[in-house]
C-alpha cells in the first residue's frame, strides 16, 4: 500500500496546480507503474469504467434501497461513495484512518495487500429511484421502467429490483467483495442491502484480445459480443446519446442484470447433438453448426442452424439489428432445497435502452435453450456517465 | 449476550488474531502505535510452559499495544490484563505457533498478566505518570463515568430483587407466574449486559445458552429455567437452579459495587449492547424457548443509549454530528419496534410474542439496528480523551 499512499500525497500536494497539470500528474504516476503491471482502471473517464473496460474474471454485484428520505443524506452518500470507490480502484484503503485504537479502521482490510485487480466500481440508479422521495421525478428518462413480464421467468422479489444498485469487477474475488462490503458498510443507515450476487467466472469477452470463456453449459458464450474496439456499435447500442430526453445521461449507458438459473443435473444428461442444436453451435470448437471456426458468421439461412436455436433467436439478424453489450458471470449459491444444484449466469447487459433487451429476450420465448433455464431474478438501472475529476457519482441529479 | 464473547474488553479494540500458524514472526495484527513518544507503546507477552513475563514490565501510560505470541507452550494458550482482579482484555486460544495481541489505553496503576495454566501465572506490570492529555482531565466525562458506575448499580439491584422475586415463583411451581417473572428479573440483565461479562465466567452462568455447555447436564441459569417454562413445562428440579442464580446475580452485585469504568469503556460497551441486539435477539436466538425477544430488545437499546447519553455532553464538544447521527438512527430503531408494541403485551413485556413477527418483519429491525451500530462503534474513538 505504500506506494499507493504516497500517490495520494501526490495528489494533496498539488493543490494550486489546474485541472490540467493533476491529469498530467496522474498520467505520469500511472506510467511509472505501468511497467509493474499496476492492474489499475481509471475511474475518473467520459464512461463508467466497469462496462467496455476488458471483462474481469470475477464480480460481486448489490442492489441497494435507499432508506433515508432525506435528499441530502443521499447526496452525501453518493459523494462519499465515489471517494471510496476510486480509492479502492487504486488499490488503496477506503480512507478515513487505520490507526485509532478506540476506533474501529475505516477500511475493513481484507484487501489491503492485495492487488487492485483491475477493480472497476459501476453505478446504477433503478427506476424507482426517481420516485415522489428525492424529488428526481423530472430527472427520470422514459426509457427507464421496470422491465415486462419476460418468458422463461419466475422472478424471486428477494433478487428483483433496487434504487441502486452496484458493481464490482475485478480478476480478485476478494477484491470485489471488500468493494461491495464496504459501500454497503459506508451506506448504513442511507442505504441497505437488497440483494447481493457473487459470480464467480466471466462468460463474455468484451475486448478483441480476449479469448471467449465457457459458460455453465460448457458451451463458449459471448463469440459475437460487442467489443469495446467496436466504437460504432457502442455509440449505436450501448451509449446513451443525443437521443435521450435526459442530457445528463450522455455517455452512461442503462444495464440489465438477470439471475438465470440453469438446470444444470437435466443439461448435463441431455445429448450432444441436443445440447448443440439448443445453442446452435458445436461444443468443442464453439463453431456455429455447419461452420468451422468460432468466430465463422453463423449461416443463419442454412438449416444447420435449428429455427429455435438460441444464437438465431438471439442474433442482431433475427433482432433489426440490435446488439447488447454482455457482461454475464457464472454463479453458485450451492445447492437447492431439493439437493439439486442451484447456479447458472448472472446475466448482465449494457445497452442504449432497456428495450433493446426486451426485444431480444421476447425474441427468446421460443429458445430451444428454455427448457433448462429460468429467470429467477432481475433488475434494471441507469449507468449515469463517468465522473470527471471534483465531481461525485450521479451529480447530474442533483444540479 | 454469548458468555465466550470478551464484553467490556472491547476496550481491548484492537485484539487480533494474527493467523501465521506454522510462520511464526509475522507481526501481522500488530496496530501501528499512534501514541506519543514516551506514552504507552508496545509490551511483548511470550506464553511458555514458566509463564507470561511483560516486557517492558514498566511503561507510560497511554495506547498500548500488547503483543502476545506462543512458540511452543502447549498448556498455556491465553494471557490476560488484570486490574485488581477485573479483566481489562485478553488474547485467547493462542495454540504453539501463533502470535495474537491487543490495544488498549492504560492509565497510570498497577497491573498483571495472567496466563492460566503456567507455573507463574501471574506477572506484575507497571503503568507510570500521566503522559499527555487523559479524559480525567475532562470533568464532563469524569461525572460521565461515576453517573455510568451508579446506573449500573442501580440495575443490578434491580436485577438481584428481580431474580429473587423469579426464583420464588419457580419454587412455588407455578408455570404462569415463572414465565411472568422471568422477563421482569432479565430486562435489568440485559441493559448492562456488556458489565456483567467482565468477570469469567459469571455471563456463562447467568446467561449462557444451551449450546455453551459442553455437558447438556452443566446447562444453568436463566435460559435453563426459560427452557423448563417454555419447553418441557415442568418445573421439577430447577429449585437449585434458581437458588444458584440468585446467588450469581447477588455476586454480580457486589463485583459492580466497586467497578469503575473509563469513557471509552462505556462506549464499547453501548456499541456491544447493539451488537447484542443485531446478533441474538433479531434473530430470535436467545429467547428461543419464551420468544420474549423483543423486551431483551428494548433493554439492550435501552442500556445503550442510557450509556450514550451520559458520554452526550462530551460528544456534542468532539464530535456533533456522530452525536446527531446516533440519535437519529436510534430514534429509526425506535419507530421500527414501535409496531409491535403491546400493553400490557405477551407476558407482560410491553410488546408481541417475538415468533409472530415475520422473516421480512425481522429484516427491517435488522437493518435499522446495523445502522445505529456503525454509528455507535465511532463514539468511543471520540470520548477516550
Amino acid at each position: 500500500m505504500t506506494p499507493a499512499l504516497s500517490r495520494r500525497r501526490l495528489f494533496s500536494g498539488l493543490g494550486a496546480v489546474g485541472i490540467g497539470g493533476l491529469v498530467a500528474a496522474d498520467a505520469t504516476a500511472m506510467s511509472a507503474s505501468a511497467a509493474n503491471d499496476p492492474q489499475i482502471v481509471p475511474f475518473r473517464a467520459a464512461n463508467q469504467a466497469g462496462i467496455v473496460t476488458p471483462q474481469q474474471d470475477r464480480l460481486t454485484f448489490a442492489a441497494f434501497d435507499v432508506v433515508t428520505k432525506d435528499r441530502a443524506e443521499l447526496v452525501r452518500l453518493l459523494k462519499t461513495w465515489t471517494t471510496a470507490a476510486e480509492s479502492m480502484t487504486k488499490g488503496q484503503l477506503v480512507p478515513g484512518g487505520e490507526t485509532d485504537l478506540q476506533a474501529p479502521p475505516a477500511d475493513t482490510g481484507e484487501a489491503d495487500g492485495l492487488k487492485p485487480g483491475n477493480l472497476t466500481v459501476t453505478i446504477g440508479f433503478g427506476p424507482s429511484l426517481f420516485d415522489d422521495r428525492f424529488g428526481l421525478a423530472s430527472k427520470k428518462p422514459a426509457a427507464l421502467k421496470p422491465l415486462p413480464k419476460l418468458a422463461p421467468e419466475n422472478l424471486d422479489p428477494a433478487y428483483t429490483g433496487g434504487d441502486l444498485c452496484i458493481q464490482a469487477c475485478a480478476d480478485d474475488p476478494q477484491v470485489t467483495f471488500h468493494a461491495v462490503r464496504n459501500l454497503a458498510r459506508l451506506g448504513a443507515g442511507t442505504v441497505v442491502l437488497r440483494w447481493m450476487q457473487l459470480g464467480f467466472g466471466r462468460t463474455a469477452s468484451t475486448s478483441s484480445a480476449q479469448a471467449t470463456p465457457r459458460n455453465l453449459m460448457g458451451f463458449k458464450d459471448g463469440t459475437r459480443n460487442v467489443r469495446a474496439e467496436q466504437t460504432d456499435v457502442l455509440d449505436r447500442c450501448v451509449w446513451i446519446g443525443d437521443e435521450t430526453d435526459q442530457p445528463w445521461l450522455r455517455g452512461g449507458s442503462y444495464v440489465v442484470a438477470r439471475r438465470i438459473r440453469m438446470y444444470i443435473e437435466t443439461w448435463d444428461r441431455d445429448y450432444l447433438a441436443d445440447q448443440q442444436n439448443v445453442f446452435g453451435r458445436y461444443k468443442a470448437s464453439g463453431a456455429p453448426l455447419g461452420r468451422t471456426d468460432e468466430f465463422d458468421t453463423p449461416d443463419l439461412g442454412s438449416s444447420d442452424i435449428p429455427d429455435n436455436a438460441h444464437i438465431r433467436l438471439a442474433s442482431p439478424e433475427h433482432n433489426g439489428g440490435i446488439h447488447l453489450l454482455r457482461r454475464g458471470y457464472s454463479f453458485t449459491d450451492g445447492i437447492d432445497a431439493t439437493g439439486n444444484l442451484l447456479g447458472g449466469l448472472f446475466f448482465i447487459a449494457y445497452m442504449k435502452d432497456p428495450k433493446q433487451f426486451v426485444t431480444v429476450q421476447t425474441a427468446l420465448a421460443g429458445d430451444a435453450l428454455n427448457e433448462y433455464i429460468q429467470h429467477i431474478g432481475s433488475g434494471v438501472f441507469v449507468c449515469p456517465p463517468g465522473v470527471t475529476p471534483g465531481q461525485y457519482w450521479g451529480q447530474g441529479l442533483f444540479t | 449476550m454469548r458468555s465466550t464473547t470478551i464484553g467490556l474488553t472491547a476496550l481491548a479494540a484492537a485484539a487480533t488474531l494474527a493467523l501465521t500458524a506454522c510462520g511464526g514472526g509475522s507481526t501481522s495484527g500488530s496496530a501501528p502505535s499512534n501514541a506519543p513518544a514516551g506514552a504507552g507503546g508496545d509490551v511483548t507477552v511470550a506464553l511458555t510452559g514458566d509463564g507470561c513475563q511483560p516486557s517492558p514490565a514498566t511503561i507510560g501510560s497511554g495506547a498500548v499495544n500488547f503483543k502476545v505470541s506462543n512458540k511452543d507452550a502447549g498448556a498455556v494458550t491465553e494471557a490476560e490484563l488484570l486490574s485488581g482482579g477485573q479483566m481489562l482484555g485478553e488474547q485467547e486460544n493462542l495454540t504453539p505457533g501463533l502470535d495474537g495481541g491487543f490495544s488498549l489505553e492504560l492509565a497510570k496503576g498497577d497491573y498483571q498478566i495472567y496466563c492460566p495454566g503456567a507455573k507463574k501465572d501471574h506477572w506484575d506490570f507497571h503503568v507510570t505518570g500521566d503522559a499527555g492529555k487523559s479524559w480525567k482531565d475532562n470533568p464532563v466525562l469524569v461525572s460521565a463515568t461515576t453517573d455510568y458506575g451508579k446506573w449500573v448499580t442501580d440495575q443490578v439491584t434491580r436485577l438481584v430483587t428481580g431474580t429473587q422475586a423469579f426464583a420464588a415463583a419457580v419454587k412455588s411451581g407455578d408455570l404462569t407466574a415463572s414465565g411472568i417473572a422471568y422477563g421482569q428479573a432479565r430486562v435489568f440483565y440485559e441493559k448492562v449486559e456488556p458489565v456483567a461479562e467482565i468477570w469469567g465466567d459469571l455471563d456463562k452462568n447467568i446467561d449462557g445458552r444451551v449450546d455453551d455447555f459442553d455437558n447438556p447436564a452443566d446447562f444453568k441459569g436463566f435460559h435453563r429455567i426459560e427452557q423448563a417454562i417454555f419447553e418441557t413445562r415442568k418445573l421439577d428440579g430447577m429449585g437449585p437452579v434458581a437458588d444458584e442464580l440468585v446467588k450469581n446475580v447477588t455476586s454480580l452485585q457486589q463485583l459492580v459495587a466497586k467497578a469503575t469504568y473509563q469513557p471509552a469503556e462505556i462506549a464499547n460497551g453501548a456499541t456491544e449492547l447493539v451488537n447484542e441486539i443485531q446478533k441474538s435477539k433479531v434473530t430470535g436466538e436467545e429467547e428461543r424457548y419464551s420468544h420474549i425477544d423483543l423486551l431483551d430488545f428494548k433493554a439492550n437499546l435501552d442500556g445503550s443509549m442510557e450509556a450514550f447519553n451520559l458520554l452526550l455532553p462530551a460528544l456534542q464538544k468532539t464530535a456533533p454530528e456522530l452525536a446527531r447521527s446516533v440519535q437519529d438512527r436510534n430514534a429509526a430503531v425506535e419507530a421500527a419496534l414501535k409496531p409491535y408494541a403491546q400493553s400490557p403485551g405477551y407476558l407482560n413485556t410491553g410488546y408481541v410474542d417475538y415468533s409472530t413477527v415475520s422473516k421480512d418483519q425481522q429484516k427491517v429491525l435488522s437493518q435499522a439496528v446495523n445502522a445505529l451500530g456503525e454509528a455507535m462503534s465511532q463514539v468511543a474513538a471520540k470520548v477516550a480523551q
